[in-house]
């Protein structure tokens, strides 16, 4: 498995965000995850990379427990094997757009210019690795965002809302760059999602509740 | 509205950060402290200075002084009987000392100034100085030799003066007196006695230092000053002086120090500024989003600007109000404790009231309130100028693009032109411009040197992240990086032109003392002015200089004769040195080579000048400096010399050289001499005196005035002699020829250098805590900067942490940062500093001074000092990253999910 939560809890304070959530998420499968408001989705994909604790359950990522893991040794799991599509792209304004979709393969040592010229080629991109993130559209800035999260070809794409901030054109064209490139990477993928569209594209929809996922 | 969102707004703001608002505050009241108390003491010293100086100088339409020493009293009938004259009071003047326990081997002695007057005309002119005699006292001490009057000062000095006798120095003699009352006259210790009287205590017949003239009523002073002067056909070596002369003389003396010393102050005003500034920007920063929404509900730019302009006015107002008020007490405890002297040694023995000024504290104040709102400037424009919706999506303003420097270039420009242009009133305010010029300019052109530099070394570091992000961030926002390092830039050059003016100034008095000491030992008997004040009175005879020489254990000695010389009336006094010459080159600390007399001028006498004769006087190297000819007393009746002037064969226009001759008795008729030029042979460099000297070698000083006094023995000792030892055989000898042994002061050269330099070092201990004052205020600075865009780039932060950065690297990147902006912010003010210390070390002290000095790098200190800088740069920049790699900043991003 690319990823196998078990019972998962979390709590804030007195109150819980989430109990015994249990998901696992085949290499290549695409699960897309709904649910209303403030149930802890985000809180969900965090605890997923590593990035967020718990306090009951376990989180396996590439078959190593994140439980066991110092923070340290989470980034390094998390450089290698996941890549993030954020609602709002975080691309860094100060470095053109080639710079910001080479970040991952600096980080690993292995920077090279042709994959970062054909993953901007292959996310529609051709032409605008020099400019600055300033200079793009909402949705060139998804795409850079995209780009980015699989020029190292890592096993777990975790996508929140990738489309919630364009219109419905723009997004239904960025859905499909995203989960064709996913596609062809071989990548699982995770769709947080309120849009039904963007659902009904994943090989699994899951509904997280309060009380667990159904 | 503006007030409204001042209380809600701002006030919010102001309350949840009230020690970083209040360091701003702190910064602002510090600075506006310091440069009013400054004001208030040099006012009130200067105050109290001239008056009482004028209560010496007396109340006169025109007073004629000596030049040098005195002048023949016969001059006195001719201004009395002179018919637009209604007053005219004869005054001698002198400076000695009280001797107290002259019985003792170190008796201690108090400097007193004696005024000999006529008090029957004096009540009209010199009301201060009318004696008033004690109940009980005889009624003619007013005119008997042996009776002085004293004012409170010197009262205070000498506590016992007003019961027992005591005794006043003149030369090596002691002359017992007896206070017989008082004088109303302020200011330093001053003794008032019969004018007669003095001048045969203090063997001074027939002579004045100067004539007060009243004239009479109706008389239009102006119109007929000239005449009048015209008409008394005045003979060399008297000048006329306006009333409001000696004010400013005491005026100019002190000035050039007392603007220094303000402008010293006001840099802690500018670095309150930059505090105000880095602030306001943490501030602006971190309210971004803020002021994004309320641009979004309708909030104008130019009302953003406005709410923050407000802003930093409200921290300079409260600044400047607790600025003023401190700087009022601190003005008070420093009158108290110290009398109002600041270290330049101008004010010493003043003891001021406080002078308190409305006007002055408004000044200050407003200074304050106006460096406050320079400060808030740039973050009150980054508040109106920021793009709302961006803003509110985090991704800030557009990266700068390479701006022209053009504007730069010209500051610089103009920095560089203002300082070949010279001095204002004495005052080189355009050197100073030329600095504030320097320091804009080059803060200006920061964003362009950063992109010089960083454009440059970006393809480098393309391949390795975290130099990548560092370069990168620092390229693409280049006006931020600039505004960060500012203050790095502005305090690290000013200290750079501190150490680099202080290291010169040094290391020029080092050699300059190696040159000026050249014995082993130094005697004297008064503590006398650098101009040689108290010289007339306190000297050494020819015969006890005689009897000095063949004492065991000296091999030689050489003497020194310093006397006063009022070559201009407005201006304090030149010194006219008199010792022994010989070859320039070796015994004076020569700027450039001293020139040769020119053949076939008999009448040349070669004089050597200190700069300051250049600036002041416009003496110039290779020519004749007339005004001493006309200086010079020729008609010292001690002066020998001229008895043998006699028969001269050159009947071209001289000096009468007939009263010593017939004083003498010798059947003498009157002789014409050539008179004597006085030839610029070299230019050297005094550090002793600011406002001039003139060395002349002994012998021609000898013969051509005839005084033969000396001020200043200095001694080789033979190869086995011990100084202690030769000190002793000297009081003793002292003591055998007048009883004087007590009297005689003795000082290595060593010792005299280890003093002159623990002085100058304390003179400048300033200069380094203004330094680290300054640098620790550029530092708060990038601190602040690094805080605020660590605030604003939380979500960046977060998403790298997505992206694999550990914690770690996202400290090593934020320290990296802070290494590139230091580092370009070290190399700028460096390079600033250095430009700026070129104006400081060849304009500003020149201009100020009159001395000239060295340039000296300190390459080790400037290198440490930007090594330090830029590790605590680093440092901070590390600290202020902390926050911004924790958890909470890793899940920034989560705030969209």
């Amino acid at each position: 498995m690319t990823l196998a939560i078990e019972n998962l809890s979390k709590r804030y304070g007195s109150s819980a965000v989430f109990s015994q959530v249990s998901l696992q998420v085949a290499p290549g499968e695409f699960v897309a995850i709904v649910g209303e408001s403030g149930v802890g989705k985000s809180t969900l994909l965090n605890c997923m990379a590593g990035l967020d604790s718990w306090d009951t359950g376990n989180v396996r990522l590439m078959g190593q427990d994140l439980g066991a893991l110092n923070d340290d040794q989470r980034a390094l799991l998390r450089r290698q094997h996941v890549g993030f599509v954020f609602q709002a792209f975080h691309v860094l304004p100060h470095l053109d757009v080639a710079q910001n979709v080479g970040l991952p393969l600096l980080l690993l040592g292995t920077h090279d210019d042709d994959k970062v010229n054909a993953m901007l080629d292959a996310v529609g991109l051709s032409g605008l690795g020099a400019r600055l993130p300033q200079q793009l559209s909402g949705g060139q800035l998804q795409r850079v965002a995209i780009a980015r999260a699989l020029v190292h070809r890592p096993a777990l794409l975790l996508a929140d809302e990738p489309t919630g901030n364009l219109d419905p054109t723009t997004a239904a064209k960025v859905m499909d760059a995203l989960v064709l490139q996913t596609r062809q990477h071989g990548a699982s993928l995770v769709l947080v999602t309120h849009s039904e569209a963007a659902a009904n594209r994943a090989d699994r929809v899951v509904y997280l509740r309060a009380e667990g996922m159904v | 509205m503006l007030l409204s969102l001042l209380r809600q707004f701002s006030w919010r703001e102001l309350i949840h950060h009230p020690w970083r608002n209040a360091a701003a505050v702190v910064a602002v009241m510090l600075g506006v402290a310091l440069a009013f108390s400054v004001h208030l003491i040099n006012a009130s010293a200067l105050s109290e200075f001239s008056q009482a100086t004028r209560s010496v100088n007396g109340q006169s339409d025109l007073e004629l002084r000596a030049v040098q020493g005195s002048f023949d009293e016969a001059v006195f009938a001719r201004v009395a009987n002179h018919p637009l004259v209604a007053v005219a009071s004869p005054v001698l003047e002198l400076s000695s000392y009280a001797v107290l326990n002259a019985a003792g081997s170190a008796p201690s002695r108090v400097a007193l100034k004696i005024i000999g007057l006529d008090a029957l005309v004096a009540a009209s002119v010199s009301p201060a100085l009318l004696p008033l005699a004690d109940a009980g006292a005889d009624r003619l001490a007013l005119f008997s030799p042996g009776y002085v009057f004293l004012n409170a000062s010197a009262l205070a000095a000498l506590p016992s003066a007003s019961k027992t006798p005591f005794k006043l120095q003149s030369g090596l003699k002691l002359l017992d007196v007896t206070s017989a009352g008082r004088v109303s006259a302020g200011g330093a210790p001053l003794a008032v006695m019969d004018i007669a009287a003095a001048q045969e205590l203090f063997d001074k017949r027939g002579q004045l230092s100067r004539i007060d003239i009243r004239f009479q009523p109706g008389a239009s002073v102006a119109a007929t000053r000239q005449a009048f002067i015209a008409s008394l056909q005045l003979p060399a070596g008297i000048t006329a002086a306006e009333p409001g002369d000696a004010a400013d003389r005491v005026s100019n003396l002190s000035r050039a120090y007392r603007v220094n010393l303000t402008v010293l102050a006001l840099v802690a005003l500018f670095t309150g500024a930059f505090l105000v500034f880095s602030v306001l920007s943490l501030s602006v920063a971190k309210r971004a989003q803020q002021f994004a929404l309320l641009a979004v509900l309708g909030l104008t730019g130019r009302q953003r600007l406005a709410v923050v302009l407000a802003e930093s006015a409200a921290l300079g107002g409260v600044g400047s109000v607790l600025g003023v008020a401190l700087g009022t007490a601190l003005a008070a405890l420093a009158l108290r404790l110290l009398g109002g002297d600041l270290g330049g040694g101008y004010f010493a023995g003043v003891a001021p009231p406080l002078q308190f000024s409305a006007l002055a504290a408004l000044t200050y104040g407003a200074l304050g309130m106006a460096a406050a709102i320079v400060g808030g400037w740039w973050p009150a424009r980054a508040a109106q100028k920021l793009p709302p919706a961006q803003t509110l999506k985090g991704l800030g303003a557009a990266p700068s693009a390479g701006q022209g420097h053009w504007m730069s270039l010209l500051l610089i420009a103009a920095g560089v032109l203002l300082a070949a242009a010279p001095p204002v009133f004495g005052i080189p305010l355009a050197a100073y411009a030329s600095v504030a010029l320097l320091l804009l300019g080059g803060i200006t052109a920061l964003p362009w040197l950063i992109a010089l530099l960083y454009d440059r070394l970006s393809p480098w570091v393309a391949h390795r992240l975290l130099p990548l992000l560092a370069v990168e961030r620092a390229r693409r926002v280049r006006a931020s990086a600039a505004v960060a390092v500012s203050g790095v830039v502005a305090s690290l050059s000013l200290a750079v032109a501190l150490t680099v003016m202080v290291a010169s100034f040094r290391d020029s008095v080092t050699h300059w003392l190696d040159v000026v000491l050249p014995a082993d030992l130094y005697m004297r008997t008064a503590a006398a002015s650098t101009t040689g004040a108290g010289g007339e009175t306190v000297f050494f005879s020819p015969d006890f200089v005689a009897a000095m020489a063949q004492v065991k254990g000296i091999e030689r000695l050489s003497t020194l004769r310093t006397t006063a010389l009022l070559l201009d009336a407005s201006q304090p006094a030149v010194a006219l040195v008199a010792r022994d010459i010989g070859e320039p080159g070796r015994t004076l600390p020569l700027v450039g080579e001293a020139v040769a007399l020119p053949d076939g001028h008999p009448e040349y006498v070669a004089i050597y000048v200190s700069e300051a004769m250049v600036d002041l006087y416009g003496a110039q190297l290779g020519h004749v400096f007339a005004p001493l000819a006309t200086s010079l007393n020729p008609l010292n009746p001690l002066n020998p010399l001229n008895l043998l002037n006699l028969n001269n064969k050159t009947p071209q226009a001289g000096v009468l050289h007939a009263r010593p001759a017939i004083e003498s008795g010798v059947n003498l008729k009157l002789s014409r001499t050539p008179a004597p030029q006085f030839y610029v042979a070299g230019i050297w460099r005094d550090y002793a005196r600011q406002f001039g000297a003139i060395a002349i070698d002994k012998a021609d000083f000898e013969r051509l005035t005839g005084d033969q006094r000396v001020n200043d023995l200095a001694l080789w000792l033979q190869p086995d002699a011990v100084a202690t030892d030769v000190e002793q055989a000297v009081r003793s000898a002292a003591d055998r020829q007048a009883g004087a042994g007590g009297l005689i002061e003795f000082a290595s050269s060593r010792q005299i250098r280890a003093v002159s330099l623990k002085i100058f070092d304390r003179s400048f201990a300033v200069t380094y805590w203004l330094q680290g004052v300054a640098i620790a205020i550029g530092l708060f600075g990038v601190a602040a900067s690094f805080s605020a865009q660590v605030l604003s780039r939380r979500k960046e932060f977060g998403l790298l942490a997505h992206l694999g950065l550990t914690r770690r690297q996202i400290l090593s990147l934020v320290a990296a940062e802070g290494m590139a902006w230091t580092l370009i912010g070290s190399i700028a003010g460096l390079g600033l500093g250095l430009a700026i210390s070129l104006v400081l070390v060849h304009v500003v002290n020149p201009q100020s001074f009159h001395w000239t000095m060295d340039m000296v790098l300190p390459h080790a200190r400037l290198l440490a000092l930007c090594a330090a800088v830029v590790a605590a740069g680093t440092l901070t920049a590390w600290l202020a990253g902390r926050a911004a790699a924790g958890r909470d900043a890793v899940l920034a991003v989560k705030e969209d999910w």
